[in-house]
């Protein structure tokens, strides 16, 4: 049942640097907004320990700093978080209903912007030593490797990125590429400075092993030769996988092969009055500047469809968003 | 009644400030342990959690000496452990 009478004009699903950005210009324009998160405010953004590429700060920014800047922009103009999980979005009437843990909601319009995690490797040992030596989180557990070894697998901008952030703590980083690092040039170079780093190419990460519950090495197997790595722990960062399992009782919001949320040119979902922003969208760069850009064009995307479901009510079906 | 709340956390962490902030909004005081500023804490922390990660939460009664652990961020879980407790509580 819903939640009284209560109407927002935009339910955001997610409160990462997208929807934080979309949400200081829809309060800004009087649009009654609710962001609803499940995870860390500000996203994947928040646990990352260093942000060199976000314009408009000439030293680079702390990932947590930067994520506690966008919330209180964002509140200052009246945004609401809530913490909560949504399990479906749905339609009506010219309603969106948006089911939670904890209750339904009604809106106007939805912008899911979920973001993205980290994915896990899927081999042995790894979900039996979560919290016991594997780790996804540098920023949040990099510390309890003070002078031990790690190993660090992945080779993208994540992996390089929290690996040299591990190295304030670690003696020795064992990372593991499965093939090439595919890291910017920036991070590739900074890498190959550090001395605390020995990276391992075409390796790859075959199983987790503990003892007294705690890990002690990887195994792996390098240019075809089986090997091993003796470590304390192991971060894991090989990519990304799109957050929209909640959706998967939505089916009229139509995902890409891989779970990323299908839009048009602006930005609408295959649902209309349903929006799409940042890491989730099918297509995004993966950019913290790429998913503020993005929170604020569906931002006006929004506005221009309340406006037209106030002057059409009962058409919001065949909405159109008019070119900006 | 008489339970109290201490959080280890660590300096970046970001699910760490998760936690306080919901602690905060239902008007719940609480105890934070900083493993980075006290390492010698770090075994206490594992002892009870039995793992490596932050942020853990430890609801203790004092009454029946019961432990609640929640490991990670997890409102559900919490919300369960701070059930009884009144808002506003003395660390």
């Amino acid at each position: 049942m819903a939640e009284q009478a209560q109407i927002y004009d935009v339910i955001m699903v997610g409160a990462g640097p997208a929807a934080l950005a979309a949400a200081v210009y829809t309060t800004r324009e009087d649009i009654e907004t609710l962001l609803i998160e499940k995870g860390a405010v500000g996203g994947l953004a928040a646990i990352t320990d260093w942000v060199d590429n976000y314009p408009g700060f000439a030293k680079g920014i702390s990932g947590l700093d930067l994520a506690a800047q966008l919330e209180g922009q964002a509140e200052r103009f009246g945004a609401k978080i809530k913490l909560g999980e949504v399990q479906k979005i749905s339609t009506d009437g010219d309603l969106k209903r948006v089911t939670t843990n904890d209750g339904d909601l009604l809106a106007k319009t939805v912008l899911i912007a979920t973001g993205t995690d980290y994915k896990k490797l899927g081999i042995p040992g790894e979900q039996e030593l979560y919290g016991r030596g594997v780790h996804y989180c540098a920023t949040c557990d990099g510390a309890f490797y003070r002078d031990k070894r790690l190993v660090v697998v992945g080779g993208g901008n994540s992996a390089v990125q929290e690996a040299l952030f591990l190295t304030k703590f670690a003696s020795h980083i064992d990372m593991l590429v499965r093939s090439d690092v595919r890291a910017s040039e920036i991070l590739q170079h900074e890498l190959a400075k550090n001395a605390k780093i020995t990276v391992h190419l075409n390796t790859s990460t075959e199983g987790i092993i503990g003892e007294n519950n705690k890990v002690v090495k990887v195994l792996g197997t390098k240019d075809g030769q089986k090997t091993e790595f003796e470590t304390d722990g192991v971060f894991v960062f090989i990519g990304l996988k799109p957050n929209t399992v909640f959706l998967s009782d939505s089916p009229q919001i139509e995902l890409d092969e891989v779970g990323f949320v299908r839009s048009d040119a602006n930005l609408q979902t295959t649902m209309p009055g349903v929006f799409v922003a940042g890491d989730v969208r099918s297509g995004a760069t993966m950019q913290i500047a790429a998913a503020v850009g993005e929170g604020a064009t569906a931002a006006l995307r929004v506005r221009e469809y309340l406006e037209h479901l106030e002057r059409h009510s009962t058409e919001a079906s065949h909405y159109v968003a008019d070119q900006a | 009644m008489a339970k109290t709340i201490t959080i280890y956390t660590t300096n970046t962490c970001a699910y760490c400030v998760m936690v306080k902030k919901w602690l905060k909004s239902k008007g719940l005081g609480y105890q934070e342990v900083n493993l980075e500023e006290h390492p010698e804490r770090q075994a206490e922390m594992m002892q009870l959690s039995g793992q490596m990660a932050v942020p853990v939460t430890v609801v203790a009664d004092k009454d029946s000496d019961y432990l609640n652990i929640t490991v990670g961020w997890n409102p559900a879980k919490l919300a369960s452990a701070v059930a009884d407790m009144p808002v506003a509580s003395a660390a």
